[in-house]
């Protein structure tokens, strides 16, 4: 590597595909955006990759690595789209994933829809064999039988075979067994084996889990292939690091293996970009909130790291209704999403309330402001008439706001709430606020967390527009607005650290531990991450290995993650363990249940490389002398109270020293941000705009009432 | 009234009589109790009578009100996930058998979780404010109080779900109440159950009481409890969930009511019951007046039982009368007014206004009567372990009767009633185990849709994983699968029942409660559909237990569940072919129900409908 080392990241997402080059030594960073091509999206990321190269000089042989992220997965889940799969299980319970938990996700839709499962009931083959719960075998594996189901997949022309065997978590033997079987009979078929896509106890989201992996993996080989012989072509050597939806980053191998761990890896590195900017001005728990024209998603981290689910969801037949869509027990951010965006729209629900969202006008019409047709009132149209948004310079300037017809689209509803139209306006801005804020509440509750410690990092075209009321809803204080709004998830993907997780199912109560198993285990389970993580780039000396103990008391089903050194244990490990476990506990629930037995459940091993160290970041030695309002315009900041004159400042013209007191109005292209009264705003490190809350605030000392 | 309301009972209270017909005099409605129980609110009462006093400056607006409206519901969400997070036992956790809400000072309820299941939520709406607000009026209490109770009338039916209550403070006085309901794994007396000739044969009674004074736990229940239940471990553990779950709430509350600068939720509480009210009356009045019946039988425990409903719509409310429904027998399968009210107005919601909100405001313009002394309105002490088994069929004639008039609302019968399998027994250590799960049969098709498989309807609850049962009880599943040709031929296809097959692998002796219906009395289809298959209890020797009784499952043995599936929507003549043959190439049915059912030829070697063949059936058919 002769000239500076290059890193390089590229996010396809469903509209746009970016990328972002990050010179390590300089900091220096480049961007590109470009229309994500379809159907093949390798398109766009080979011309962006040249375009980016050659309008910077960058050499392709400085590229250190690129780490790559896409939409791929999901969109094929959600249209549909993937392979013909088979699912193979044990006899007598092909229809586990048909009948699911058999419940209903909206009690009150007597004409409910369910997702079907992606191997229809023709597809399911009952394979003789059968584990009991501790892993022993209570009827060996059927091979013949296994080979004459191979006959007929074979005859159907099945492209992927997903195999998922009750309690395969605790002993694969019979997974692995029928796995080697398919593939000496089915050599071209894909395969996926339930103990190593999704090692835990529950048969109905693991065998989900296994047959979407199974049913995205050819389409997903095909794509891997193009993108990386794509690169080769464009003279990168570099190694090719795939995003996965847990935040880390792996080979093209492993996302090829496990194809399911890369949904949702976008919104990933929104998260990831929120922790980065986060940590760089010196916060640690932080709530990335990305708010855009028809959605809005928060995450949030534990101890400074984001938090990882293991249950998640794919596919909704109904968007925002928990439980409507196809399980998946994956590593995942955890994330909420709710339908709350510029778009959304507000209208009169059954009670005669205005309700916002989660339907949205979207880009088309989109809001009534725009003029390209959309009559009913949205949030954007609200946060204009409010005063907050510039009509000349919404996007840069590229879409014109009609005030006008804004203010049209609420006469209706303001009407039938005897309400001025402006009170309405207010009224719908801070309804989405208080939806936003209660969803993340309710997350923040289901984790144990005190949200109102938090710091916020707003991104996205509304994001900063609502980052002080969300706040506000929140008891937070404190807000970053991080630079490169635009990309932000590609950014937040250079951040990744390269790493992979595994988890091996073993239950056993903490005083009946055999520790000799114990340790072969997790030995095995850090080989294998080592494995995957060193052939990515990484010096094994570099290396960190994680564990993270699943505990809980017997009888209950939730466990508590709880942190543990990673060496080899012994007799006195175990007593901390019960020590480790019962502060995470206590710090989730209050109180413990004294003198019922603990068990550990799962054992999570996380190898991973270093984050990349991108310290020097892009704005930190820009100063100006130009950071006065550029304009004054009148804001409407309460609905009770007379609108202000309030100045408008750009954000480009802030200089590193400048701070102000709200309310204040920031623009730059990607967004607005709305500082409210009580708030005050100042430059920090990297280019970030910081938000705080002046802590004479009356709803602050609320806190300890 | 009452036949045990005898005068040397102490407090607790019962409940004021049932009867609360509008405007009636005190004495006039003791009059109708005697014939005809009824429940509903009069709609003028809103404020739920004490306390109150409290001079209003604030002025709510609807936008305010919609948005503290939308945070106390997510104040309640927090409060349930809170409570499943910690709780000790699958039928919580993975079965949702739970409610939670919050209260005004009336024990009016505002809000619930969105988990849940109607025969908890709608029962505690009525326990609170009609047993423990009259009995522990919100100004009596003390912070850091906490109630329970499992009175079967008063709260959900049966002594096995425990209500516990909460009070909330806020700048030194009463403001709210967070009340939960949970199913108990277990709780005392015969397992649960339809054997019981009694109520004091079921368990353990608590009538309403304090669970803590003042923050400080009552050691005396605590260890009545520990020393009644098979698992008290599990038992105590969930009473602490519900704790803590209440405990969440009631924190969040405050944050809330200290962000809004508001006193208590009184006046948004009365903003919201009215508004809730008045859209129920709204989709009411678009009805057309009259009386529409409907009468099923099911199973019951050894004779067949009758359902019958009348429903009444009178411009803008509903009366349903169950008059005509069999009277009460002396096993534990009896129902009380309460769940009958609950499934009723859960039903009438589902299917008539099913955008707006459940709460204390939706119940007012509905009324519900049953004779009292008819197995939905039993006196005590009669038995009511296995209440569910009745009352989730008041469904049933309701939804049919509401065909008539709303046929594109509503769905055909189902399996209605959630099949509940519980064993009991010595595990290889020699330790007792206790186990219940729920699973459910097919509902019914809709207008436009076949019905879903395997999915509990009214009840809320949700099944539990094979690998989650085995691993709690020394159970093996030996199948659980859908079950072909169980789903009632229609234009649209009722759902498929499922089945399953169990053992017990201890080596010993376990035994098996039975809670199933609909073994005799199948599932009927709506509108020219065709009913579902009945259900099926049989052991792998030819053995047939009692389907709502309990057995000892030897050890080698095996007990087959077949679970009813859902009835058809529309005459199968109207199937479209192409579904016909989707359906029997899944193998939802078979190529012989094809041609039987559907008048759809499929032959069997190429799985391709034989076009000629069925013309000419269909032709035969309509001849």
């Amino acid at each position: 590597m002769t000239s500076p080392p290059i890193l390089f990241a590229v996010d396809i997402g469903g509209t746009f595909t970016d990328l972002v080059a990050l010179e390590l030594d300089s900091g220096a960073i480049h961007v590109e955006k470009l229309l994500t091509t379809f159907p093949d999206p390798s398109g766009a990321v080979l011309e962006g990759v040249q375009k980016l190269l050659k309008s910077n000089n960058l050499s392709p042989a400085s590229i250190r690595y690129v780490v790559h992220g896409t939409t791929l997965i999901t969109n094929t889940l959600i249209e549909r789209a993937g392979a013909k799969t088979a699912l193979l299980t044990t006899a007598g319970f092909r229809d586990a994933v048909e009948i699911g938990n058999e419940g209903r996700y909206d009690m009150y839709d007597l004409a409910l829809l369910k997702p079907p499962p992606l191997a229809e009931r023709r597809l399911r083959f009952d394979v003789p064999e059968r584990m009991l719960a501790d892993g022993t075998v209570w009827r060996p594996l059927d091979e013949t039988r296994t080979r004459e189901i191979c006959e007929a997949l074979r005859a159907e022309d099945i492209e992927a075979v997903a195999i998922c065997f009750l309690h395969a978590y605790t002993n694969p033997a019979h997974e692995l067994a029928a796995l080697a079987i398919v593939r000496e009979e089915l050599p071209a078929v894909s395969t996926s084996a339930s103990h190593q896509v999704a090692p835990g106890m529950r048969e109905y989201p693991r065998a989900s889990t296994t047959i979407a992996n199974a049913y995205v993996q050819p389409i997903t080989e095909r794509y891997m292939e193009r993108v990386a012989s794509g690169l080769k072509e464009s003279g990168i050597d570099a190694p090719l690091n795939i995003m996965l939806s847990s935040g880390g980053t792996t080979t093209v191998a492993a996302a090829r293996a496990f194809p399911v761990r890369l949904v949702e890896s976008g919104p990933a590195g929104g998260a990831l970009a929120g922790l980065y900017w986060g940590r760089l001005v010196g916060q640690k728990d932080v709530l990335a909130f990305d708010m855009g024209g028809t959605t809005a998603k928060a995450a949030l981290t534990r101890d400074g790291e984001l938090a990882i689910s293991h249950q998640s969801e794919v596919a909704h037949v109904h968007r925002f209704k928990r439980g409507s869509g196809l399980p998946l027990m994956v590593p995942m951010i955890e994330m909420i999403e709710i339908g709350a965006g510029g778009g959304s729209i507000a209208r009169l629900n059954a009670l005669g309330l205005p309700a916002v969202g989660p339907q949205s006008a979207g880009s088309a019409p989109g809001p009534a402001s725009y003029g390209m047709g959309g009559g009913e009132p949205t949030v954007t149209d609200a946060d204009l008439l409010l005063g907050y948004l510039n009509p000349e310079y919404f996007a840069g300037g590229s879409i014109k706001l009609d005030a006008e017809s804004a203010r049209a689209s609420f006469i209706e509803l303001s009407t039938a709430l005897d309400l001025p139209l402006e009170r309405m306006a207010w009224g719908v801005h801070q309804l989405v606020n208080e939806n936003m804020a209660a969803a993340a509440r309710v997350h923040a509750a289901e984790r144990g967390l005190e949200v109102r410690r938090y710091c916020m990092v707003a991104t996205g075209g509304a994001g900063p527009v609502h980052a002080c009321g969300v706040a506000q809803g929140l008891g937070i204080s404190r807000i970053i607005v991080p630079p490169l709004a635009g990309v932000g998830s590609a950014f937040g993907f250079l951040t990744a650290p390269i790493a992979f997780d595994f988890t091996r199912s073993y239950v056993a109560k903490l005083s009946e531990l055999d520790l000799r198993e114990l340790n072969r285990i997790l030995k095995s389970l850090e080989r294998e991450g080592r494995r995957i993580v060193e052939a990515a780039g990484v010096p094994a000396s570099d290396v960190t290995v994680r564990l993270n103990i699943d505990m809980r008391y017997v009888g209950q089903g939730y466990e508590v993650r709880v942190p543990f050194p990673m060496e080899t244990l012994n007799e006195q490990h175990v007593g901390l363990m019960q020590r480790a476990f019962e502060d995470e506990y206590r710090a989730f629930y209050g109180q413990l249940a004294e003198g019922v037995p603990i068990e550990a459940v799962n054992w999570r091993v996380l190898i991973s490389g270093p984050r990349p160290d991108i310290k020097s970041a892009p704005l930190d030695a820009v100063d100006r002398s130009d950071d006065a309002p550029v304009a004054y315009r009148s804001v409407s900041f309460a609905p009770d109270q007379a609108r202000q004159n309030t100045p408008v400042y750009r954000r480009e013209q802030l200089g590193v020293a400048w701070s102000a007191d709200g309310p204040l109005i920031i623009e730059e292209a990607a967004s607005t941000t709305v500082v409210l009264p009580g708030w005050s705003a100042r430059m920090a490190e990297g280019g970030c705009l910081l938000l705080t809350r002046r802590s004479s605030d009356k709803n602050l000392q609320g806190a300890s009432a | 009234m009452r036949e045990i309301d005898d005068a040397t009972s102490q407090p607790p209270s019962k409940s004021p009589p049932i009867a609360m017909g509008g405007d009636l005099p005190a004495n006039a409605r003791t009059l109708l109790g005697s014939t005809a129980s009824r429940m509903a609110l009069p709609s003028p009462m809103r404020w739920g009578g004490a306390g109150g006093g409290v001079k209003r400056s604030l002025m709510i607006d609807p936008i305010t009100l919609e948005v503290i409206w939308s945070r106390l519901i997510s104040v309640v969400d927090e409060q349930a996930a809170a409570l499943i997070h910690s709780s000790f036992t699958t039928v919580v956790r993975e079965a949702g058998d739970l409610s939670a809400g919050v209260f005004d000072r009336g024990g009016n309820m505002i809000a619930q979780s969105v988990t849940g299941t109607p025969g908890h939520i709608n029962t505690m709406a009525n326990c609170v404010r009609r047993y423990v607000v009259p009995n522990y009026p919100i100004d009596s209490l003390q912070p850091g109080d906490t109630l329970i109770t499992n009175d079967p009338w008063e709260a959900s039916g049966h002594l096995f779900d425990l209500t516990i209550v909460s009070p909330v403070f806020y700048r030194g006085r009463g403001v709210a109440y967070f009340a939960s309901t949970c199913h108990a794994v277990d709780i005392g007396g015969a397992t649960m159950g339809g054997d019981a000739r009694s109520l004091y044969e079921e368990g353990l009674a608590i009538p309403l009481m304090k669970l803590f004074k003042a923050g400080e736990a009552n050691r005396e229940l605590f260890n009545i409890i520990r020393a009644n239940v098979r698992v008290p471990d599990q038992v105590i553990g969930d009473i602490y969930a519900q704790e803590v779950g209440n405990q969440v709430g009631a924190r969040k509350l405050i944050e809330m009511l200290d962000e809004y600068d508001l006193p208590d939720i009184e006046e948004v509480s009365a903003l919201i019951l009215d508004r809730t009210e008045a859209a129920v009356r709204d989709a009411i009045r678009s009805l057309p007046d009259g009386v529409y019946r409907n009468t099923i039988m099911i199973d019951g425990f050894d004779e067949p039982l009758t359902i019958a409903c009348a429903l009444t719509v009178d411009g803008d409310e509903l009366i349903v009368d169950y008059e005509g429904s069999s009277p009460q027998v002396d096993r534990g399968i009896n129902v009380v007014l309460n769940y009958t009210h609950a499934y009723t107005t859960y039903t009438l919601m589902a299917a008539l206004a099913p955008g707006i909100p459940n709460n204390e405001g939706a119940f007012r313009p509905i009324e519900v009567r049953a004779p009292l002394g008819s197995i939905l309105n039993c006196t005590r002490p009669a038995p009511v372990s296995a209440r569910h088994l009745i009352g989730h069929f008041v469904s049933q004639p309701l939804l049919t009767a509401l065909a008539e008039i709303v046929p594109k609302q509503v769905i055909a019968n189902g399996s209605a009633g959630l099949w509940n399998t519980m064993m009991d027994g010595m595990d290889e250590t020699g330790e007792e185990f206790a186990y219940i799960f729920f699973s459910a049969g097919g509902m019914g098709a809709a207008q436009d849709r076949d019905g879903l498989s395997a999915t509990a309807f009214p009840s809320g609850i949700m099944g539990v994983p094979v690998e989650a049962i085995e691993t709690a009880a020394p159970l093996l599943m030996h199948r659980r699968e859908l079950r072909p040709d169980s789903g009632g031929a229609g234009r649209f296809r009722g759902g498929l029942g499922q089945v399953m097959e169990l053992e017990i692998i201890t080596g010993a002796p376990a035994n098996h409660s039975c809670m199933y219906d609909r073994t005799g009395s199948p599932a009927l289809g709506l509108l020219g559909g065709k009913p579902g298959a009945a259900g099926d209890l049989r052991l792998s020797d030819g053995g047939r237990p009692h389907p709502k009784s309990h057995y000892v499952l030897q050890p080698g043995q095996r007990v087959i569940l077949e679970l009813p599936g859902g009835g058809g929507y529309g005459p199968p003549s109207d199937r479209d072919p192409k579904r016909v043959l989707e359906d029997a190439r899944q193998g939802y049915i078979s190529v012989d129900t094809a041609e039987r059912d559907y008048a759809v030829v499929i032959s069997a070697a190429t799985m391709a409908v034989d076009e000629a063949a069925t013309t000419a059936l269909r032709k035969e058919r309509e001849a």
